[in-house]
């Protein structure tokens, strides 16, 4: 059988043709032309890098309100973790190293939300934030002012300083320091509410938010001189805990692990993988003599808005303001064996 | 003529035979090859800058090295020239067509190729310079990519000016230790009966004919006794108007003891593979952080450290060390050949050693990452593709457990091997065999050495 080789060397350029301009053009034509001109959704591609080789590329997106967007995180270094928020509840978990996650949103009014890293990937992991912009169409320039957060306004027209360092304490500085000598347990105070005489404050909630511990064991004590100051410390620390509902726990464990145990470590310890090399000095939550001397409140504010002149970065872009409570309840429970746990 | 203990596998196989006689059968492997190449550059340059979801670094230093170190250049010596993307193009603008044999002489200016540029050295000191940064090479698509191309510009480039196949038979840094590893593959071509060709007038397999061009790699078959410069572009089979070339299956490493061919640049390039799979294997698979961090660049100064040591371990350290193995082996036996021609001739017993290492080195980081060539396949770019379904299929290890088994039988078989290929040498050198085998312990000694350092790497 004879070959028309002429026809076949036709063919082996044309191949060769195709090879070298079709298949370029094919690829990048499909990519950047036909793709997003037949998506549902407009497509925005996200780098995850360490912040020190740049973060978030792009570090800045603008979305329109009403139209479906879809978001998609690759990492190209290390593990990161991916979340939006404050308030969208998105959280896409791990990005390892080369892999893709993507999510579909639609927003139905404008604001300001930020896509962040939650899981440690460098010392300088907390820097790793980028703005998520939601405008309106019929009205772009326009830009939904940041609210000014009442508990925290309040803090400071009553003078407390937020950005106070742990190590010096907070209040009661004439007071001798408390000394606790055992484990803090809820459910021994628990035990002892039938023979105790509990003031009107401290039964009040919101008071509860706005005072530290030993404030109410100051009440506590007064209103029941028989009462040993051990067992007066177990009744606050069940006051303090009592009110948490176990599913809000949870949540704010889950917040709390992703974002806060790097540094202040998984129990609170002050001990997290980054103890060393982010933060000079975290906090130990664990620590109840440290967390006697807090308020609540002022815990809320260090967590929305950061500790100025300290390591702590600010999480209020991130969380609502019930997320926040949320972990400061589940901060209180770090010191104390709680009541639903049992004495273990 | 050596036949014995060979079978010429293109009688025994004769559509084997058609389809190497074919044309258009390495044009077709080539287009095949070039495909892939293409795509690797292109995800490099415009895919996700993530290896381990692109295509360009998975298929070029896993997929495509794992066939061409476990498979292809033990097995089957310098088949991947065969069918290798990279002079294709500037192969065809010399002749003007991809398939056919057109009448008229090569378009080329036809210089000269420099007489002291015609050995291997060149390829040392290029795939010297690859490797002092193949840390960066394997990590980053578009430097992989730039340097795939890169090599597809040279070898295009010089076939615009010289004559065949220059890249690959004087530059080509891949080529050079296939070239040299090919030694031990158990193929090889050759002729059938070298009287024919010696006798033969035309020598078409040089000149060339109707059927096919003269050897691209300029070399002439009737003398060949080596697989080291044999490209496996099969045109002196096309050429051959005597039926002369053969293609044997043959004993592993027949050529290492062809011993009036080896030459400096050929050892020098044995002593640079094996030091690199060692430094490779510390720098890529050691505990130590900090030197992958100067291999990967972090600061100017630390990789200008990193490189010199390496380019110093492999140029003077290793081959320092051997030396003093070979004043060891003069010293011991009285031998009073020349120094530099034991030194030569040793050290081609680094050749299975030095293959045995990169083998087992591959099989530490092949089976690891394999299964992200399945992620790549359909999604090439990192772009969210999912062509074949498979962009979804998660890192899965393979063979974690069978690893240092098959490191430790890979590496115990170069060892033998190479202690086996000492003795041999040593008996060239002296025809009784207690001279030999005193001889051979140092060398032994050495190999061991090595050996050993290797596994202390691989199984910690």
């Amino acid at each position: 059988m004879r070959i028309n080789t002429s026809r076949t060397e036709l063919v082996a350029l044309v191949s060769v043709g195709l090879i070298v301009l079709g298949l370029p053009a094919a690829a990048l034509g499909y990519q950047y032309w036909l793709r997003p001109a037949t998506a549902p959704t407009h497509v925005i591609d996200i780098d995850l890098r360490v912040p020190q080789d740049g973060g978030f590329a792009p570090e800045a997106i603008t979305v329109t309100m009403g139209e479906p967007v879809t978001l998609r995180f690759a990492s190209l270094d290390v593990t990161h973790g991916i979340a939006i928020g404050p308030g969208l509840g998105v959280d896409l978990g791990h990005v390892d190293p080369g892999q893709v996650k993507e999510i579909t949103l639609t927003f139905d009014h404008p604001g300001t939300y930020t896509y962040y890293c939650n899981a440690w990937c460098s010392p300088d992991h907390w820097r790793m934030r980028g703005t998520l912009q939601v405008i309106d169409p019929d009205n772009p320039g326009f830009v939904p002012p940041a609210q000014s957060d009442p508990m925290i306004q309040a803090l400071i027209v009553e003078g407390v300083d937020i950005d106070a360092k742990h190590e010096e304490g907070h209040g009661h500085d004439d007071d001798p320091a408390l000394e606790i000598t055992r484990p803090l347990s809820a459910q021994h105070g628990a035990d002892l509410l039938d023979s105790v005489t509990l003031p009107d404050e401290v039964i009040d909630p919101l008071w509860r938010r706005s005072h530290a511990p030993t404030q109410a064991l100051e009440l506590l004590g007064t209103a029941n001189p028989q009462m040993t100051q051990a067992d007066l410390i177990d009744v606050v620390a069940y006051l303090w805990t009592a009110d948490t509902a176990p599913e809000t726990i949870l949540n704010a464990q889950v917040l709390y692990n992703k974002n806060c145990a790097a540094c202040h470590g998984q129990y609170g310890g002050g001990d997290g993988p980054a103890a060393d090399t982010t933060a000079e000095n975290p906090v130990i939550f664990a620590d109840p003599a440290f967390m006697f001397e807090m308020r609540s409140d002022v815990l809320y504010a260090k967590i929305r808005r950061g500790g100025m002149g300290t390591d702590m970065p600010n999480f209020g872009t991130l969380f609502t303001q019930e997320e926040t409570w949320a972990l400061v309840e589940y901060l209180w429970t770090l010191p104390v064996q709680l009541a639903n746990q049992g004495e273990e | 003529m050596l036949t014995e203990g060979r079978i010429d596998l293109l009688e025994r196989i004769p559509l084997l035979k058609r389809m190497l006689k074919a044309r258009a059968f390495q044009p077709a492997m080539m287009l095949l090859t070039l495909f892939v190449f293409t795509l690797a550059i292109l995800t490099g340059i415009a895919g996700t800058p993530a290896g381990s979801r692109n295509f360009g670094i998975i298929f070029v230093w896993i997929v495509w090295w794992a066939l061409l170190i476990v498979v292809l250049v033990p097995f089957f010596g310098r088949l991947w020239c065969t069918i290798c993307p990279i002079p294709a193009p500037g192969e065809w603008l010399q002749r003007r067509a991809i398939i056919e044999r057109l009448p008229g002489k090569l378009r080329t200016r036809g210089l000269r190729w420099p007489r002291r540029l015609k050995n291997m050295w060149l390829q040392n000191f290029g795939f010297l310079g690859v490797a002092v940064f193949s840390t960066i090479i394997l990590t980053r698509p578009n430097v992989s990519a730039w340097l795939l191309l890169s090599f597809l510009l040279v070898g295009v480039a010089l076939s615009a000016f010289y004559k065949n196949r220059v890249f690959c038979r004087y530059v080509c840094p891949v080529g050079g230790f296939i070239g040299l590893y090919s030694l031990l593959s158990p193929i090889e071509l050759r002729v059938a009966d070298p009287n024919v060709c010696a006798d033969h007038k035309t020598k078409d397999c040089v000149t060339g004919n109707e059927h096919g061009y003269g050897c691209p790699w300029m070399v002439f078959p009737g003398d060949l006794t080596r697989n080291v410069y044999c490209g496996m572009c099969f045109e002196c089979l096309k050429t051959c108007p005597k039926n002369n070339i053969v293609l044997n299956l043959r004993p592993f490493g027949s050529d290492l003891m062809v011993a009036k061919e080896r030459r400096l640049d050929e050892a020098y390039k044995a002593f640079i593979m094996l030091g690199c799979a060692l430094l490779y294997s510390v720098v890529l698979l050691g505990p130590w952080g900090w030197l992958k961090n100067w291999a990967s660049m972090d600061t100017l100064p630390h990789w200008a450290l990193y490189a010199s040591s390496f380019v110093i371990f492999n140029l003077v350290l290793l081959p320092g060390l051997f030396a003093l193995v070979v004043w060891l082996i003069r010293r011991i036996t009285g031998n009073q050949r020349p120094f530099h021609q034991m030194f030569v001739d040793f050290a081609y017993t680094l050749i299975p050693l030095g293959l045995a290492a990169w083998i087992a080195f591959s099989f530490g980081f092949v089976l690891i990452n394999g299964s992200y060539a399945l992620v790549v396949l359909s999604d090439p770019f990192g772009w969210g593709w999912n062509l074949f379904g498979t962009s979804g299929v998660s890192w899965t290890p393979l063979g974690t457990s069978l690893i240092p088994f098959l490191q430790v039988g890979v590496l115990t078989a170069g060892l033998l091997f190479a202690l086996n290929t000492a003795y041999k040498v040593a008996r060239q050198h002296n025809a009784h065999h207690r001279p030999a085998f005193l001889a051979m312990l140092p060398v032994a000694g050495f190999a061991v050495l090595v050996t050993l350092g290797f596994l202390r790497l691989y199984l910690g």
